[in-house]
């Protein structure tokens, strides 16, 4: 009688194994495109509403960085919605979490404007800007293209909408797509924060 | 007896779309940050009518200047924006503007947009007229 409680108690052992195993062991699949990069990435000082603003400075939390302008009617305001929204899916792991919105349209984004831009979708979001010659050093060294063209008032900027997201080392990890849902989001950042 | 009384009711009803051919829904926009020169509607359109139609321009008196726009992918995850001509509506079909797509484009936008605001907006077909609609602005 022993015996085969052994035995059937092997046999249910192997089959959790077997089944439930995979699904336990298999390593967490980012939606996200994953960068290598063994070294910290390119460190940037901009300026926000309340002083310069170092990418450094957010070392040990996970950075969201954004590029866009406050002028951008669809893409933009589309993106900073669903990042307020994987910020309240994050709950208190968000603390863990600092959005970054860097302009791509330093002639008409004043760092005042970009703080009050940012802040209407989450309080706790940060708009950065700088001189032309900075924003482009920046977008250069982060791969991100922008390019204005005439609009009928005014110009528009084409430009990467892809979200990156930067580890509690400073390195460039992940690029998110433009599209990417809130819930593929939080649960990408919640990895990296862990 | 109450369903006798629905039929009739449903039938102007009816008549009515089918008079006009399309029907305009979910006509919404985001609450636009003060900072936020410029925003975005978005609609369904419906066509019930036998012909094609085409949606020639929009206008509100939210906005300093309303465009028809279009989002499109450049490649390598760079989004761009262009203006276009105008919005085919299929004869039977439908036609969603949405978030990274087609949207109308408030330029110059003069009002505060919160949530809960309805916005004032004229559709302009080339078929079926104008068309006033509201778009209530909230998170979709």
């Amino acid at each position: 009688m022993k015996r085969f409680a052994i035995f059937a108690g092997s046999i249910l052992a192997l089959l959790l194994l077997v089944f439930v195993g995979p699904h336990v062991f298999r390593p967490y699949a980012f939606s996200g495109t994953v960068v290598p990069s063994p070294d910290p990435s390119y460190d940037f000082t901009l300026q926000s509403a309340s002083g310069p603003v170092s990418l450094s400075d957010f070392r040990g939390k996970v950075v969201v960085l954004y590029f866009g302008y406050t002028f951008c009617p669809d893409v933009c305001p589309t993106t900073m919605t669903e990042l307020a929204k994987t910020m309240k899916l994050l709950g208190s792991k968000a603390d863990n979490v600092q959005v970054v919105m860097v302009s791509v349209d330093p002639e008409r984004d004043t760092p005042d404007k970009l703080e009050e831009y940012v802040r209407a979708f989450d309080p706790a979001f940060i708009g950065l800007t700088g001189t032309p010659d900075q924003i482009a050093e920046v977008t250069a060294r982060y791969g991100v293209y922008y390019a204005r063209h005439e609009g009928s008032d005014g110009y528009l900027i084409d430009h990467t909408a892809t979200v990156m997201v930067v580890d509690t080392e400073g390195r460039l990890k992940l690029l998110e797509s433009f599209g990417t849902t809130p819930e593929d989001m939080a649960a990408d950042l919640s990895h990296l924060i862990d | 007896m109450k369903r006798i009384a629905v039929v009739p009711v449903l039938l102007v009803l009816l008549s009515a779309c089918a008079s006009q051919g399309l029907t305009v829904t979910d006509v919404w926009g985001r609450p636009s940050p003060s900072a936020a020169a410029n925003a975005a509607f978005y609609l369904t359109i419906e066509n019930h009518g036998g012909g094609a139609d085409l949606l020639v321009s929009a206008d509100s008196s939210a906005c300093g200047t309303t465009e028809l726009h279009e989002t499109y992918d450049k490649g390598s995850g760079v989004m761009g924006m262009r203006p276009v001509a105008g919005i085919d509506i299929p004869a039977g079909g439908s036609v969603t503007l949405q978030p990274g797509g087609i949207h109308l484009m408030c330029i110059d936008r003069l009002a505060d947009f919160a949530p809960g605001d309805h916005i004032p907006l004229t559709l302009k077909f080339q078929n079926a007229g104008t068309i006033e609609v509201d778009a209530t602005i909230g998170e979709s």
